[in-house]
């Protein structure tokens, strides 16, 4: 292909109209905003696993949509989440990213949530228990009993995960809306006790969407030497991306053959329960949440999107709870050979979608951006990212394509081939 | 149990206070109000604050600074505002010991228990 002119550059491509997307719904301010309000305040959210909550009065605050969350162990073992408010003047209650309200801190007491500002507390149920100088200043207009915290639906589940909603009335719950692409692992990630042994988090200027799409192709092997030569083979190119509603997916099996990288040990003395030596599973869940699992280690990634073209992405990787001391040490060795910050795959696949964000950041011109590959599904497929964004585009009322039109219009807004400028 | 002894009389000066484990595993705070001792659970029954730093004696008063709660050391009277009174242990000198009375540990209610299921919850108005 000769290099194009503008109109060239700018035409429809010759594909099926959800076999392209338009660069905006990367890079546009109202089109991100949309998001936060139609998806995010309406999803059941992976905030983080219940072992980095693993006593009583353990906390952590994290946020979803711009809301400020955070997330307790109860005395009675619960784990509940609120908006992390004051409901008293809206100031943000505990401003430390992890920890326990057991002990007393300089402006809070011990087994209470207090807000420093003005000295209001509440117990780890979300009651307010004092309320500073109440009788003087509220008399009986208002107590104590009015002003508890914003509880939020929180869950613990597919392996310990813990999952909050800010809707009340979410429109399925949580295991119609992940107990489908969960099957594949639920017996080996509910077998026992799971434990996180690494967190890191990376702020990259991109867009959410793109690190999901980047964790839903594997097309892109060709930027990952290791998966090259650990991997390539009959069995590797026959696995298949598998749709589930709700915009889920999830990647086949397969058995990695470590043995053809030079320094890399087959995982196979501490798989996973309940799984062959050295797979490989895959679940990639709307809007932008992901489980990996390699052999030895369980990988989460959990996106907090930022802006259009800023997103948090967390990462954690989970062993068994009972690893002895030297178990342990080599499967975070494996996890971090592989995912680690200085591993083989993930700081490239960073470089890509950083790379996207580059030349998609808000303003640039829009662009097509194409994922029409067809290989009956299987690996190099991007049958994933077509059923997200069918998934996207629902929720969102706008055709991914063409995002100034409603998702109503996508039929007209679907030629067959492109008509040639 | 009956009485144990918790401390010598003068690990305790006048107008102060301090915990002792007794009894293999029971927190105990002992306050010398300058006429005489008392023992208590270590924790204020407002919000569980360790009396021990949050407590201060002066005339005959115990006060927790944390949200000025306080009570009359010699007649148990609650002073001010607070709600709730303080539960003491029997407590007696002997030479120069002190002892308390302990059938059982004291422990304050503290928790709520109110739970509903989440649907309820999540739908009330």
């Amino acid at each position: 292909m000769p290099a194009r002119n503008h109109a060239q550059w700018t035409a429809t491509p010759p594909l099926k109209g959800d076999e392209w997307i338009d660069s905006r719904i990367y890079s546009d301010q109202a089109v991100f905003d949309d998001e936060l309000e139609r998806i995010f305040k309406k999803v059941w959210v992976p905030v983080c696993h219940e072992s980095e909550l693993s006593k009583p009065y353990d906390f952590r605050t994290f946020s979803i949509a711009n809301e400020p969350i955070l997330v307790t162990r109860g005395p009675d073992n619960q784990v509940r989440a609120f908006l992390n408010v004051c409901p008293h003047r809206g100031m943000l209650i505990e401003r430390r990213p992890s920890g326990s309200f057991l002990e007393g801190q300089p402006s809070g007491n011990p087994k209470r949530i207090t807000c420093m500002f003005h000295a209001w507390q509440f117990d780890l149920k979300g009651n307010c228990v004092y309320v500073a100088r109440e009788k003087e200043g509220y008399q009986d207009r208002l107590c104590k009993e009015d002003v508890g915290l914003r509880r939020l639906r929180c869950e613990v589940k597919f392996g310990g995960f813990v999952w909050v909603t800010l809707d009340d009335n979410p429109a399925v719950g949580l295991e119609d809306w992940a107990g489908k692409p969960f099957e594949c692992l639920r017996k080996t990630l509910e077998a026992e006790p799971m434990e996180v042994f690494h967190y890191h988090k990376a702020i990259i200027e991109t867009n959410y969407k793109l690190w999901h799409d980047t964790n839903s192709e594997f097309y892109h092997d060709f930027m990952h030497y290791h998966n090259r030569v650990t991997g390539f083979n009959d069995a590797y190119f026959a696995r298949k991306n598998e749709s589930f509603e709700h915009g889920h997916v999830v990647v086949g099996t397969f058995e990695v053959n470590y043995q053809n990288y030079e320094g890399f040990e087959s995982r196979a003395g501490l798989s996973f329960p309940h799984l062959p030596p050295n797979q490989w599973y895959m679940i990639d869940l709307f809007p932008g949440f992901n489980f990996n699992l390699r052999g030895s280690a369980l990988r989460c990634d959990i996106v907090t999107p930022l802006g259009p073209n800023k997103v948090m992405i967390e990462f954690r990787g989970l062993g068994l709870k009972r690893d002895t001391p030297e178990e342990r040490q080599t499967r975070i060795n494996h996890h971090n050979s592989i995912w680690g910050p200085f591993g083989r795959n993930l700081h490239e696949d960073l470089i890509g979608v950083t790379g996207q964000g580059t030349t998609m950041r808000p303003g640039t011109e829009p662009r097509r951006v194409l994922h029409g590959r067809q290989e009956n599904q299987t690996i190099h497929d991007e049958n994933g990212m077509r059923h997200y964004y069918d998934e996207w585009g629902r929720w969102m009322n706008r055709l991914p394509n063409d995002p100034e039109q409603p998702w109503a219009a996508r039929a007209e807004a679907q030629p067959a081939v492109a008509a040639a400028e | 149990m009956s009485w144990i002894r918790v401390c010598a009389a003068a690990e305790v000066p006048a107008n102060t206070a301090k915990k002792f484990w007794v009894a293999g595993g029971i927190p105990m705070l002992i306050v010398n109000y300058g006429s005489g001792f008392r023992a208590m659970p270590p924790v204020c029954p407002h919000m569980e604050e360790p009396l021990e730093d949050s407590g201060v004696v002066a005339n005959c008063i115990l006060t927790c600074t944390k949200h000025l709660w306080a009570w009359n050391l010699q007649t148990l009277e609650m002073q001010g505002e607070t709600e709730r009174p303080l539960q003491v242990y029997e407590v007696k000198q002997e030479g120069g010991d002190v002892f308390a009375r302990v059938d059982k540990e004291i422990l304050y209610d503290f928790e709520k228990d109110d739970d509903m299921d989440d649907d309820a919850f999540f739908n009330k108005s």
